[in-house]
């Protein structure tokens, strides 16, 4: 919630902005309409990836901006095809 | 030897389930990374667990796991169903605001923005004036949290990541204290800038805790952290939620 009122905020400001959700809150964007949103297949906590992954993270951020520059229009929300994977190992 | 003799419990030590699912929100087994638990009604809790044990079988014989994280990431997910909301949400938005990207990420002045509960080592927001507040001493104010003003910390964008500390009562940061970049990924960042994906990052980047008065986020943070931002000639903003 808190990264929703942001989201609106900078964006009513001027500033364009993209923000993440791990899938378990992925109605809160549907509810609360920030401009742009990437859903990400994590679990809570782990919004970008497991600890040490950083292929998911650059893939995560990567698809993040992405969106950022291609949204044509507000509440763009955009689930990754992806699935959660654990980091590696140690 | 005669094996001790064991008191069966009173009525009033047994836990319920219900009680056993709370446990873990804030309750004597709290646990954040299962805090969804005591959102499930008592069915679907056992399903779960259930569901947990079946599948250590496989992990049992083989190490596999793999079957066992689906399960609990589809249960995760699934115990934020709206329908299963207790906890009242009043954000309902029919507009989007929205301001389009005047140039490409690759030219622009880009700020990470987390609502993770991180700050440099040495610069603690010190919440309700303490000092040196554990994760532990977090948890026990997480109400207090939630009705108090957030507090904006600057991280400068080129600080080490061993130089950072999270502390938040309201999600499981287990895995942001083994990574960062779990969920404030500023190496990430610092490696795409090198590459040319972004043009410049900001000076700063900028952490609160989450688990804070929405009104006031809402109605005079978010606008004065604004302003803050265009005053540094911020052109896009990556904002990360936990």
């Amino acid at each position: 919630m808190s990264v929703g009122h942001i989201a609106r905020a900078f964006e009513e400001a001027g500033i364009s902005t993209v923000a993440l959700t791990a899938m378990p809150f992925h109605h809160v964007p549907e509810r609360m309409k920030p401009p742009r949103v990437l859903i990400t297949p994590h679990i809570s906590g782990r919004t970008i990836s497991a600890p040490g992954d950083v292929a998911r993270q650059r893939e995560v951020l990567l698809a993040a901006f992405k969106l950022l520059e291609e949204a044509t229009e507000g509440a763009t929300l955009r689930t990754m095809d992806a699935k959660y994977q654990p980091g590696p190992a140690g | 030897m005669a094996e001790p003799e064991v008191q069966p419990k009173t009525q009033a030590e047994l836990e319920t389930f219900r009680e056993f699912k709370a446990s873990f929100y804030y309750g004597s087994r709290t646990d954040l990374l299962f805090k969804w638990l005591e959102r499930l009604p008592d069915d679907q809790g056992a399903e779960f667990l259930a569901g947990v044990l079946r599948l250590l079988d496989g992990a049992i014989d083989n190490g596999d796991v793999g079957l066992l994280l689906e399960h609990i990431y589809e249960w995760n997910v699934r115990a934020y169903r709206p329908h299963l909301d207790h906890h009242e949400f009043h954000w309902f938005y029919d507009d989007s605001p929205f301001t389009p990207m005047a140039k490409p990420l690759a030219e622009s002045r880009l700020a990470l923005f987390t609502s993770s509960g991180h700050f440099v080592e040495g610069d603690d927001p010190e919440p309700f004036g303490i000092k040196n507040m554990t994760q532990e001493e977090a948890l026990g104010r997480i109400k207090d949290f939630g009705k108090g003003e957030p507090q904006l910390s600057t991280i400068p964008s080129d600080t080490p990541v061993e130089k950072l500390v999270v502390r938040h009562a309201g999600y499981d940061i287990r895995a942001a204290q083994k990574d960062a970049n779990t969920v404030f990924p500023i190496e990430r960042l610092r490696e795409f800038q090198q590459e040319g994906v972004i043009g410049e990052l900001a000076p700063n980047a900028y952490s609160f805790v989450g688990a804070t008065s929405q009104i006031r986020l809402k109605k005079k943070f978010g606008p004065e952290w604004a302003q803050m931002l265009k005053d540094q000639a911020v052109d896009a903003v990556l904002l990360v939620p936990v």
